[in-house]
């Protein structure tokens, strides 16, 4: 078959809207069937972002799929990859397959669950292959919607509130991100909104420019979240269902971080050399208090939330080293950040699944509360005491290539910066290995009766994940090779 | 062909509209509401034909003093449809009361007057519309005649004998000063700016008030509260268009060198999209909650008004707006007819009744700008105007609102969803309501994807 004539990308967007459609029309009365449903969309949805690599990502945008919509002001459908974009397609097909999986307990309005969990996919995966400013936003936008709804009616104790800031603080981000786009369009001629030409040509200048970036800037901090924009994190985190909070971090987060690079570093490149100490200051806060108050908490879902935070500063850190040099240093860098995006997804993603597996057990996320876990349930320990290797950023595992070339990058052209973030790391592993000595080390409590370890249904979405902590960790060039060709074509 | 021939060819819709408002006044006087709605339907979707088949004219009529251009066509394709769906909103609503087909009449009345107004090219054509508009809405505003309505057409009536005796006072000095009726006669860079300033303020007065801008817009909740729903819901649309547009065709001819209209009316939308947003997030009444929203509506709206001559977009702005607007604010009325006033009605009905749930939900959405619905498009057009013209603070101040926005209408969305609630009982649907919010519904889905045919 030829693969080149199918519409490849335009399916791999829409197969979990139709499977959602499906699902809407057919009503299935058993929750069995809406879940296999929807685990088989996303596994076809899977399948097709696989056979986009099987057909081959070039080093530039490439696939393109285009579609006359609004003419009159140069918006149309337009879809592509590239080395940057292509990973985080994958990385949520996978995480949101993993996911369904996970969440395939829940029995409270199942169907409508599992429609919500498929257009957010829809959504997600459509920011990334966007190439249109319009079209992105509306996918951009829609995500919140889905989330919003997930968090509110799944949620623990306080969703609702926290379903509430979510959405609001985050449409904050989004209008901003709005009127940067429109400046974006305004100012390119011939008026477009073709993210293509306006990475190829990047014609605003001046204080249009820095304006821009910096409405660029606060839509992207929210949403990344960067300090000080973090605080609706936490909450949301911490009160979504368990696949909730893994497709939060996971996913939702890395449209902030890829909005970070396809945005300020290629439209308005040069406001963002110009601004980049500022944002490597920002950066490298982020980090540490990220790191800090992750410290300080006894909740583990929480704990787990501050360290995204924390995560997301060497990320951006990453990004901001390869805005400001032109050496080659910038490019190792922004390859580290790419690469950490596919990494937090991967890790986070599990231990927020780890997380809700242990407080389905436990019935609560207080540290204080729990101890000795290792002998009741000795699998899932394991999984959990990886993961948090794998965060802390041990070698071997999925963190350390991403953030070794982060540090790398950094340390050519900001050495002082570099010192300064690096003091998270040995934060972080103390916050890991304390939480593994409280929880899973120790004594059983003698009243405690132990429930049964991880099930058939947990497995299969957590050892997927495991799995790819490790590959990526021991092989990061299978990703890196792809990164790296598209990095390559930046000018750094 | 004569130039009165050409020129009543010219004003055809309109003609169309008032013969519409006679004809289902006589089905009153016969006591035939029924056929009266009829009567209306056909007419005003004649009306809208006519209109749609003119689109891309460009010309006056009766000396100037009229004009058949893209914001009156537009208008009669706004607001004929609209008509429509309100006198189906009211039908299920006022069925079988006294005199209820006089609302119809009124109906389209006003929607004449609203027309008259988005096509002025004379000052007197601005008073004229202005004066139908406010006596039918007192007059369907006080239907139920008991005191609350009686006190909100009372205070419709007064806000808008006051303010359109202030208008009328300030227009005389721009006659004064221009020597002629026709509002091309203020495009003249020589003016005196201080003469033609004291008219701008109080041609705001006028046309604010009919469009609900702060200040002048305090009689809104209280009249929409007092009057049937589906009266409150014509209120916010019908006279808002008409007025923003006809101070479209004002400011097209006023230089900005003489009155910099532009950040005069920059204030007012930024007043109007914060006060009514902030004041809303206090609400427990759904039409009080949706009054105070079609405030900020009209501050967003403004943007457009703003960049009129100077930005690309602003006309394009203006009608998909005006079409988004239109659209979503009346299917959220409708549902508030159905399910009721009160934001404890509305709790758990997503668990009862969860299309019209979702149906609400999206028009409250829309009405933030949540993309991919018809206001987002709207919104999306309005801050391009504002940021092509200069007025990026505007924009800036437009989007916070927005998120405050989104506040004032989750506290609709949410208990719809995530409230308990008593087992509510079965509620059906009014088939005109029920056609006017699927209707609606499906259009403002329609139109954010489609907005490529609402583009001039």
């Amino acid at each position: 078959m030829d693969l080149s004539a199918i519409p490849l990308l335009s399916i791999t967007t829409f197969l979990p809207i139709l499977g959602a459609i499906f699902l809407l029309l057919l009503r299935p009365e058993k929750t069995k069937t809406a879940y296999a449903i929807g685990i088989t969309t996303t596994a076809l949805t899977l399948l097709s972002a696989i056979l986009i690599w099987v057909r081959g990502i070039g080093p530039g945008i490439s696939q393109v799929e285009e579609f006359s919509w609004i003419p009159s002001i140069d918006i149309a459908y337009r879809l592509g990859v590239d080395g940057i974009s292509y990973p985080l397609v994958l990385l949520t097909a996978v995480l949101f397959l993993t996911s369904l999986i996970f969440s395939s307990k829940i029995k409270d309005n199942a169907n409508i669950f599992i429609e919500l969990v498929l257009l957010l996919e829809t959504a997600c995966l459509g920011v990334f292959l966007s190439l249109d400013l319009f079209l992105f936003y509306v996918f951009f936008e829609i995500t919140l919607v889905g989330m919003y709804f997930i968090i509110a009616k799944w949620g623990h104790e306080h969703r609702r509130k926290a379903a509430l800031t979510f959405f609001i603080y985050t449409l904050v981000g989004s209008l901003f991100l709005l009127l940067a786009f429109l400046g974006l369009y305004l100012f390119s001629s011939p008026n477009t909104f073709d993210m293509q030409q306006l990475i190829a040509n990047p014609q605003i200048t001046g204080m249009a420019a820095t304006l821009t970036f910096w409405g660029l800037f606060i839509a992207f901090a929210i949403k990344t979240p960067l300090f000080p924009f973090h605080t609706w994190l936490p909450l949301a985190h911490t009160e979504a269902p368990a696949a909730g909070s893994a497709i939060l971090a996971g996913v939702l987060l890395k449209l902030g971080t890829y909005g970070f690079i396809r945005f300020p570093l290629q439209m308005t490149p040069d406001a963002f050399r110009e601004f980049a100490p500022y944002i490597i200051v920002i950066a490298v806060i982020t980090a540490l208090y990220g790191a800090f108050v992750a410290l300080a908490q006894t909740d583990i879902k929480r704990m787990v939330a501050y360290t995204s935070v924390n995560h997301m500063g060497y990320l951006v850190f990453g990004v901001a080293i390869a805005a400001a040099t032109t050496t080659a240093s910038g490019m190792i860098a922004l390859d580290g950040a790419v690469l950490q995006m596919i990494s937090h997804g991967v890790v986070t993603g599990v231990l927020f699944l780890l997380v809700g597996a242990l407080q389905d057990r436990t019935k609560t996320r207080d540290m204080d509360q729990m101890s000795g876990l290792l002998r009741a349930y000795p699998l899932l320990s394991g999984m959990f005491i990886v993961a948090a290797f794998a965060s802390l950023g041990l070698p071997g595992l999925a963190h350390f290539p991403a953030e070794f070339q982060i540090f790398l990058g950094g340390f050519d052209v900001y050495p002082v910066a570099v010192g300064f973030i690096i003091i998270g790391l040995p934060l972080t592993t103390a916050l890991y290995l304390r939480a593994i000595q409280k929880v899973f080390l120790g004594t059983l409590p003698k009243a405690y009766t132990p429930q049964p370890d991880l099930d058939r249904r947990e497995l299969w979405a957590i050892v997927p994940l495991i799995a790819a902590t490790v590959i990526i960790g021991v092989y990061p060039d299978s990703l890196l090779s792809i990164i790296h060709a598209t990095t390559k074509l930046f000018g750094l | 062909m004569s130039q009165m021939a050409m020129d009543l060819i010219a004003i055809a819709p309109l003609l169309i509209v008032a013969a519409t408002a006679v004809v289902v006044l006589c089905m009153e006087m016969a006591r035939l509401p029924r056929p009266g709605v009829w009567m209306l339907t056909i007419g005003m979707t004649i009306a809208t034909g006519t209109a749609i088949s003119m689109l891309g004219t460009d010309t006056t009529a009766f000396s100037q003093t009229f004009r058949v251009d893209a914001l009156s066509l537009w208008a009669v394709v706004i607001l004929a449809p609209a008509t429509i769906l309100f006198a189906l909103m009211g039908r299920a609503e006022l069925k079988n009361t006294p005199r209820e087909g006089t609302v119809y009449s009124l109906m389209v009345f006003g929607a004449l007057g609203a027309m008259i107004l988005a096509g002025s090219g004379d000052l007197m054509f601005i008073v004229l519309g202005l004066l139908i508009g406010t006596l039918s809405g007192t007059a369907m505003a006080a239907h139920p005649r008991d005191t609350f309505s009686s006190e909100g057409a009372m205070k419709y009536f007064i806000y808008g004998s006051v303010a359109g005796a202030i208008m009328l006072f300030g227009i005389t000095f721009w006659v004064g000063l221009t020597g002629t009726t026709l509002i091309s006669g203020l495009s003249n860079p020589g003016l005196s700016s201080s003469v033609v300033l004291i008219g701008f303020i109080s041609l705001i007065m006028g046309l604010g008030y009919a469009a609900s801008l702060f200040p002048v817009h305090f009689w809104t909740p209280d009249t929409f509260e007092g009057a049937p729903v589906s009266v409150a819901a014509y209120l916010s649309v019908i006279p808002k268009i008409g007025a923003l547009f006809a101070l479209t065709q004002v400011v097209r001819d006023l230089p900005v060198s003489v009155v910099d209209w532009p950040l005069i009316l920059a204030v007012i939308a930024a007043l109007s999209m914060t006060y009514g947003n902030v004041v809303a997030l206090w609400q427990d009444n759904v039409v009080r909650l949706l009054a105070y929203s079609t405030i900020a509506q009209s501050g967003y709206y403004l943007l457009g008004v703003i960049g009129f001559g100077q930005s690309t977009l602003a006309l394009d702005s203006l009608v998909v707006f005006g079409v988004a607007y239109m659209l979503m604010n009346t299917g959220a009325f409708a549902i508030t007819l159905a399910e009721g006033t009160k934001l404890d009605d509305f709790k758990n009905i997503g668990r009862w009744r969860p299309w019209p749930a979702v149906g609400m939900t999206v028009f409250l959405l829309s009405l933030v700008g949540m993309p991919p619905l018809a206001g987002f498009a709207g919104k999306f057009l309005l801050f391009g105007t504002a940021i092509q013209t200069g007025y990026t603070w505007l924009a800036v101040i437009a989007i916070l609102n927005s998120a405050i926005s989104l506040a004032v209408y989750m506290r609709i969305v949410v208990p719809m969803f995530f409230h308990e609630s008593e087992t509510k009982e079965p509620l059906s649907y009014a088939p005109g309501t029920s056609i006017v919010w699927i209707s609606t519904f499906v259009l403002t889905i329609f139109v954010g994807i489609g907005v490529q045919w609402f583009l001039n």
